[in-house]
């Protein structure tokens, strides 16, 4: 293992893949991220203070040189060698309060590769568990109850016919909002391919939606999407609720997937040291380079 | 000196933001738990199994659309699917979507069991008349269309198609048929000056040579009609040979229709225009009438056909499920849920063309993909100029050109590919006029 501080700070560049706690904020999360790497750095072999000239004496007479301990750089004096705002970090997709799951960091001249994957709308997948039976006025577990209902009639064929109806339909959106004309050859040479990226990066668009486990009045769905946010998907469920003849509210919300990275590849908060934060730069490099997604794409076909 | 564990100083670090952050949502009047268990539990309940959801769509001048409000609001035509009240009022069985009007057959124990709405020009839709001697032409409400069943309460109706000016309402009585008969149409005699407006005939045919019609289709003019055991009779307009009967004369009653199909077992007809497809029992395709845009290559160059012929090019394919024909284009579709379309016009492969192989669509272009590997077309109609597919996924895909908005795609420009109809329901059939469409869907719940 290398002690060397500043070796180790050359290295400390690339993406990050990080599991995001439920009720934790992104902006608190990559605080605690460089609370923690400053203090890892700070334990290790850091640069010693410079020593400085010293040219003392009469200038008249001789003067004498000398190199004398530098008390100006001493980490006593100017703090610790790394400090917190020595880390530039930034991320590439947004979780938010109430989400868990797969949240990638850009470190350093990573940042740049977050703004890249960030661009290039990479799908990402979530694992969205609701409750039937209840309307809340945030459509989250911690909301006011403003409607109740019975749930027992929803069966789990209801919920795939619905399901499946809402994908067809969002797929349909996804062509409108590829950027291309729909009377054009170009659209149907793109339609022909598949799935394609929006070019908007405002409006959501669902790719796949369905019911992967089914207890009612428990359900978990599994959602693939681009350009979506927490509100949105918890105001989907109440509007699944409603549209099944019932009510429903969200009871949690994973990010499962982001492009190439999954639950598998992000590291724990327990976890988080110098070498598995090493580690998992080196792999999250790999999966870059493996899927292209740190390159501005140009191809509107979904990576 | 006494110096702080790191990791204690991190935990503490963590502590510190969880003071900081750890507040929740602010809410002006905290939530009161015992609220939630004061309110009534709303008891809602899944749809009837026999209800149906109708949406129409398309041109809303001629009234085929049957929704008031379009009227009075002068709207010209309706982008976007819209629902329909008889669906909410009736336990609607089928629908037929002719030129410029629609009929619905519902389940009932009287006489009523049809309503229609549209253009009546020819009695079409019944007689509807505001007073003594003075019949509606164009009617904008559905109305009730009273059929002479001989027992309304056992009697059901199975099946209606219409064609221009002609309607055919297959029932377990047989067949009525009203409307237009210039041609012969309607399977009864052809009067000189025949004024369709007020005679409203209603013509039965309770079966032909003592077997029972099962199936019926209506082309422009002309009309088909399918016994149990697989032939095809046919009367009406024939001048492209569209009747199948060898001539192309005008025929007033029903007349078997021999060629390629007379030993096989027809199980399938489809006719939207001037040209016919039948499929038998085995998946083989037969074709007669206007070939003008290479529906079937004739040798000889020839435009029409008036004796019903196989259509070897499509043996490649496979096992033909359903087949499609449309005013210058057909479709088919096989076992596999392929769809091949040939012909001319917008056919669903890009800008306007004329082929005269079939040509596969792809399947991504009607809903298969990654998230849904298993959906497949289940069901093919057209218009005159359009054509709509129906996945086993309850989706409504429809292409080709856009006349009056019947795509009901949310703007007025052809479509070029399919692309899927926005729809609040599990759509289980479509009926393609020529400016107009209807969808009947099951409720999602």
């Amino acid at each position: 293992m290398v002690t060397e501080a500043p070796l180790i700070w050359n290295n400390l560049r690339g993406i990050v893949c990080i599991f995001k706690p439920a009720e934790y904020s992104v902006k608190r999360l990559r605080s605690a991220l460089i609370h923690k790497l400053c203090q890892d750095m700070n334990k290790l072999e850091v640069r010693p203070p410079i020593d400085y000239v010293a040219i003392e004496g009469n200038p008249s007479n001789k003067l004498s040189v000398s190199i004398k301990p530098n008390l100006a750089d001493h980490p006593l004096v100017v703090g610790p060698r790394y400090q917190e705002q020595d880390f530039v970090i930034s991320w590439s997709n947004f979780l938010g309060w109430n989400t868990s799951g797969v949240l990638l960091f850009g470190l350093k001249s990573g940042t740049k590769q977050a703004k890249y994957i960030r661009e290039n709308k990479s799908a990402r997948a979530y694992r969205v568990k609701g409750i039937l039976g209840q309307a809340t006025d945030n459509c989250y577990r911690t909301g006011k109850v403003i409607e109740k209902s019975t749930w027992k009639h929803v069966k789990r064929g209801h919920m795939e016919k619905f399901l499946s109806a809402m994908q067809a339909s969002h797929q349909k959106k996804m062509f409108e909002l590829c950027g291309v004309d729909m009377q054009s050859e170009t659209a149907y040479e793109l339609a022909v391919k598949g799935l394609l990226r929006p070019a908007n990066s405002k409006i959501p668009v669902i790719y796949g939606i369905k019911c992967v486990e089914f207890q009612p009045p428990n359900f978990t769905l599994e959602i693939h999407c681009i350009n979506e946010y927490e509100t949105y998907l918890m105001h989907l469920v109440h509007e699944i609720g409603t549209k099944l003849h019932s009510t429903a509210h969200c009871t949690a919300l994973q990010c499962i997937r982001h492009g190439g990275f999954t639950l598998q590849h992000a590291l724990l908060m327990k976890h988080w040291d110098l070498a598995n934060i090493l580690d998992n730069i080196a792999i999250c490099d790999q999966i870059l380079r493996d899927t292209n997604s740190n390159i501005p794409q140009q191809n509107a076909t979904l990576v | 000196m006494n110096r702080i564990n790191p990791i204690q100083q991190f935990h503490k670090h963590i502590h510190h933001l969880n003071k900081q952050f750890l507040r929740g949502v602010k809410r002006k009047y905290p939530i009161n738990p015992k609220k939630a268990d004061e309110l009534p539990v709303f008891q809602y309940s899944p749809s009837k199994d026999t209800y149906k959801r109708v949406f129409t769509w398309g041109n809303a001048q001629t009234g085929a659309l049957g929704l008031k409000g379009l009227i009075d609001k002068e709207v010209l035509s309706l982008r976007y699917p819209k629902r329909m009240y008889v669906g909410e009022r009736f336990e609607v069985l089928s629908a037929a979507a002719g030129f410029g009007f629609s009929i619905f057959a519902i389940y009932s124990e009287t006489n009523v069991k049809l309503y229609g709405t549209g253009l009546n020009t020819d009695c079409q839709i019944g007689y509807h008349e505001v007073r003594n001697g003075h019949p509606l032409e164009v009617i904008f409400y559905p109305q009730p269309i009273h059929l002479p069943f001989r027992d309304p309460e056992h009697s059901k109706v199975l099946k209606v198609v219409a064609g221009r000016a002609h309607t055919l309402v297959l029932t377990e009585e047989g067949v009525f048929t009203m409307g237009n008969n210039s041609y012969g149409q309607c399977g009864r005699k052809i009067i000189e000056n025949e004024d369709y407006l007020r005679s409203n005939f209603v013509n039965h045919i309770p079966d032909i040579d003592g077997s029972k019609i099962c199936d019926i289709e209506a082309g422009q003019d002309h009309s088909l009609f399918l016994t149990e055991d697989g032939s095809v009779y046919s009367c009406g307009w024939g001048a492209d040979g569209q009747t199948g009967l060898g001539h192309y004369n005008n025929t007033e009653e029903l007349a078997k229709v021999r060629g390629d199909i007379e030993n096989e077992k027809i199980v399938k007809l489809a006719s939207r225009s001037d040209f016919v497809m039948a499929i038998n029992e085995k998946g083989d395709a037969f074709g007669w009438g206007n070939t003008e845009y290479g529906q079937i290559t004739l040798p000889n160059n020839d435009q029409q056909l008036s004796n019903p012929t196989h259509i070897a090019m499509l043996n490649p394919i496979g096992k033909i499920k359903s087949v499609a024909s449309g005013g210058s284009f057909c479709l088919a579709l096989n076992e596999k849920g392929e769809v091949y379309v040939w012909g001319y016009g917008l056919l669903g492969l890009g800008p306007v063309q004329l082929t005269k192989k079939p040509l596969k669509i792809p399947e991504t272009l009607l809903g298969t993909n990654d998230f849904q590997p298993t959906c497949k077309v289940k069901d093919i109609t057209c218009g005159l100029y359009h054509a709509a597919a129906v996945t086993n996924f309850g989706d409504l895909f429809t292409w080709g050109r856009n006349k009056d908005c019947c795509l009901g795609l949310g703007n007025e420009k052809d479509q070029h590919f399919p692309l899927k109809v926005s729809l609040g329901g599990h759509v289980t059939n479509v009926y393609c006029g020529i400016d107009h469409t209807i969808a009947l869907c099951d409720p999602f719940i």
